[in-house]
């Protein structure tokens, strides 16, 4: 189910009503000329499965944080906030989860620059 | 006053105080019990390390010597051989005096131990009061020497170490006021004598159970190594003591097992009593080696209590039942 | 007055790089701080960089208690993109491989578990030697011990041994006699009991807002095995049935594991049992621009920690990107609801229940 990210709270929980309490997984894609959110729900009572996606333009990147629906997000909107630098809005200031280097921007991003091999100087 | 004995005043002093009566034998039993204590440790940490290697399907120390014997030496010689660190922000006097005096306490009470009716430094006639109040000093001795490391997990066990004194100290003390009656005194001696023909073991099993437990705590031996509970609090307040005071550590621990272990034989298991073939020493000996063995197989079976649990343990268990056991003793054996 | 502990990142009681702020009013846990990423090596970027089948090595590094897992949970990603069908007896044969790592896997957290929970390492060395049994079988069926990478597209790199089955079926009925005694060793012991029964509850509803999973979540009381409910492999044909207890606490998903650990035993034999006879081989390892049918492809495992997913865009050689869901970071990620309130020591007792591995959390 696609969907923008104006309506992704709405879409969220309309889907929570018809009883998707279970959130799978966040997660993203850089497809370069867009960036793709991804959201797994899946309803516990019969197991059915829901994926709602979010896409976004690379250079303004943000989503709505679903901490308040689900409280699996919390830790899957950081990652995914230092993995894509993505913003999450709506939710608290958060200290990194994965990452503790400084100079790193948005490793899992396609324009993400490969630190160069080492070469010896001998030649 | 003769110049040939320069520690006659101190005889002199010491006879005054009706305390010792010769200075000379005391220097030989003070040789004899720490040669004992030394020979003892050294041995049961390898009983100890042979014993859970076999309830854990492993072979133990079994390389230096026959039988891994040598095995604690070398760890002797390597734990003295390394950098001794004290942590900057640790005070350093207490850093360095708590384990020392602690160790130093320990082998005091065995000094005080009678092990023999001949064979005894002091014929105290409080001795079990002694003995059981100077105990109780240990745990205000860990307290320091937490708070003195300046660790904060040494903080933590430094406060269970206070919680631990409240739960088993007071169903002890009954149990030991329920012996003291039956023995009429508070002599180590008299106490074993009161045991002739019957150990205080058979005449109240309840206070034996209450009092190993709370030997158990005293000790520090699973499942109340709640102080030392090494998967949370690392090695509570030894965490940030080095190589060569871990090693005195070790040594304390074995210390204070021989002296719990010669506690019990000697107030429930009839102390020095047993066929005369042998000498008298002999038995005590052997029952504290027994009793200690048995702390090991606990040590093996347990899991560790919680301080909460263990705090809940001794007031609603323990001190109820130590209550009991003073009351069914008066009434059956005192007139 | 609030005392703030760092715990770890080394630490005897987090098995692993965790660390842990916990505020602790004397000895009662107020709030915990859970820092993760010591072991974090970019595993979804690294493999964006490699070719389809160089990168089951990396996979096996993430769970390394269970290495099979993800290594097969990666091959079924790749089997999807290029739709390949798994052959009969390969099926077979993973299903052992697979319940054997799990009984592997939960060894040696029930070992990790009662050491984290104060006894002297029996059973940590007992569930450790049986543990190594297993693995002996697992080396006998894979040909490693520990790091296997026998998966191949559409089947193994090898058949089993002609007398897999012999050797296997008495370690079983070992086994089975064996669970017994680590439950008698523990169970029997009212101070572990208390320790475990209602320490870290996790109701029912917080544990599907939190979205753990695996025997964390079935120890909550909510039946969801993603072996029975997304069908995948033969399990349906090999009598297999969820276990759930309902009390949430750390007792539940210790028991969960428990019974799992008899219940995979009881699959093992059902596969060795019913295993057809024919061909197990898959495809060779270097696939020379193989035709990629799905784009995009969505796999989830039961692991042994709970359920894995991998979300995969495939590329003709190499994924454009995959993302992997970790079971251990979700199930981290409850600790400090379920651990306020108690007591400093229930905090090693209650994470070593939730069995997260530090190298998948961080990824």
């Amino acid at each position: 189910m696609k969907t923008s990210r104006d309506d992704l709270i709405k879409t969220v929980e309309e889907l929570q009503q018809k009883g998707f309490d279970y959130l799978i997984k966040i997660t993203a894609v850089d497809y370069v000329q867009s960036l793709t959110v991804i959201y797994f729900l899946r309803k516990m009572a019969d197991g059915s499965e829901e994926t709602v996606e979010v896409e976004l333009n690379p250079v303004d990147a943000w989503v709505p944080t679903l901490i308040k629906h689900f409280r699996a997000a919390d830790w899957y909107e950081r990652e995914m906030a230092e993995m894509f630098a993505i913003e999450i809005k709506g939710r608290q200031a958060h200290r990194l989860l994965l990452e503790k280097w400084d100079g790193v921007e948005a490793p899992l991003r396609k324009s993400f620059q490969w630190a160069q091999p080492y070469k010896s100087d001998t030649k | 006053m003769s110049i040939g004995n320069p520690f006659m005043w101190l005889t002199q002093a010491l006879q005054s105080a009706n305390i010792v009566s010769n200075i000379e034998a005391l220097i030989v039993y003070a040789i004899f019990i720490a040669v004992l204590i030394s020979v003892f440790d050294y041995l049961f940490g390898w009983v100890e390390r042979k014993m859970i290697a076999k309830a854990h399907l492993r072979h133990g120390p079994t390389y230096v010597g026959k039988y891994g014997i040598l095995q604690n030496l070398a760890d002797f010689i390597k734990l003295l051989s390394k950098e001794n660190i004290i942590p900057r922000n640790a005070d350093r006097l207490l850093f360095m005096t708590m384990l020392p005096l602690l160790l130093a306490f320990s082998v005091f009470l065995i000094f005080l131990v009678p092990l023999s009716p001949t064979l005894q430094a002091t014929n105290l006639g409080l001795g079990l009061l002694i003995i059981f109040v100077t105990l109780s000093f240990v745990p205000s001795i860990v307290f320091l020497g937490g708070v003195a490391t300046g660790n904060k997990f040494a903080d933590i066990s430094a406060q269970r170490s206070v919680i631990m004194l409240v739960s088993y100290e007071l169903p002890v003390i009954l149990v030991l006021v329920a012996v003291s009656t039956l023995a009429n005194g508070f002599n180590l001696g008299s106490i074993v004598a009161a045991q002739s023909p019957y150990w205080f073991i058979i005449l109240m099993p309840l206070g034996f159970v209450i009092f190993f437990i709370g030997m158990l705590a005293e000790l520090e031996r699973p499942p109340f190594d709640i102080r030392e509970a090494d998967s949370e609090l690392i090695a509570g307040w030894f965490t940030d003591y080095s190589s060569p005071y871990y090693m005195l550590g070790l040594f304390l621990d074995y210390t204070r097992m021989l002296l719990g272990s010669l506690l019990i034989a000697i107030i429930f298991l009839g102390g020095w009593l047993g066929p005369s073939f042998l000498p008298p020493m002999f038995w005590l000996l052997a029952k504290a080696v027994i009793i200690s063995l048995a702390i090991v197989f606990i040590r093996v079976a347990t899991v560790r209590m919680r301080i909460n649990s263990l705090l809940r343990f001794g007031w609603i268990y323990l001190l109820p039942l130590s209550i009991i056991n003073l009351i069914v003793t008066f009434i059956i054996f005192v007139k | 007055m609030i005392t703030r502990i760092n715990v770890g990142p080394i630490h005897p009681g987090t098995h692993g790089v965790l660390r842990l702020l916990v505020d602790v009013d004397g000895d009662t846990i107020k709030r915990v701080e859970t820092h993760i990423g010591f072991l974090h090596r970019g595993v979804e970027k690294l493999v964006e960089t490699r070719m389809y089948m160089q990168s089951p090595p990396y996979m096996e590094k993430l769970d390394y208690i269970a290495p099979l897992a993800f290594d097969e949970l990666l091959v079924a990603a790749i089997e999807g993109a290029l739709g390949v069908e798994v052959k009969e007896r390969a099926q077979y044969i993973r299903v052992i491989q697979l319940e054997l790592q799990r009984i592997a896997s939960h060894l040696l957290w029930l070992g990790t578990l009662a050491n984290d929970v104060g006894q002297l390492a029996t059973v940590f060395m007992w569930a450790f030697s049986d543990r190594d049994k297993v693995m002996r079988l697992l080396e006998e069926s894979s040909g490693t011990r520990m790091f296997y990478v026998n998966q191949r597209i559409g089947g193994l790199i090898r058949d089993q041994p002609p007398d897999f089955k012999e050797h296997a079926l008495p370690l079983l009925d070992y086994l089975e006699k064996r669970i017994p005694e680590f439950e008698a060793t523990l169970e029997k012991n009212p101070i572990f009991t208390q320790r475990m029964k209602g320490i870290g509850v996790l109701g029912k509803e917080d544990a599907i807002n939190f979205g753990v999973t695996g025997p964390v979540l079935r120890g909550s009381g909510i039946n969801y095995d993603t072996r029975s409910n997304q069908d995948y492999y033969v399990y349906k044909k090999l009598n297999f049935a969820p276990q759930i207890q309902y009390r949430g606490d750390s007792y539940s998903r210790y028991k969960v594991r428990m019974l799992e650990l008899r219940e995979s035993i009881k699959v093992v034999r059902n596969a060795l049992n019913k295993m057809p006879e024919g061909d197990a081989l898959g495809l060779p390892v270097r696939l020379i621009n193989p035709a990629v049918k799905n784009r995009i492809v969505r796999v989830s495992r039961e692991t042994p920690r709970g359920e894995g997913m991998m979300y995969m865009v495939a590329d003709p050689q190499r994924p454009y990107r995959l993302s992997i869901r970790s079971p251990s970071f979700v199930n981290l990620s409850v600790l400090d609801h379920i651990s306020r309130e108690h007591r400093f020591a229930d905090l090693f007792a209650i994470l070593a229940s939730l069995d997260p591995v530090m190298a998948d959390v961080d990824r």
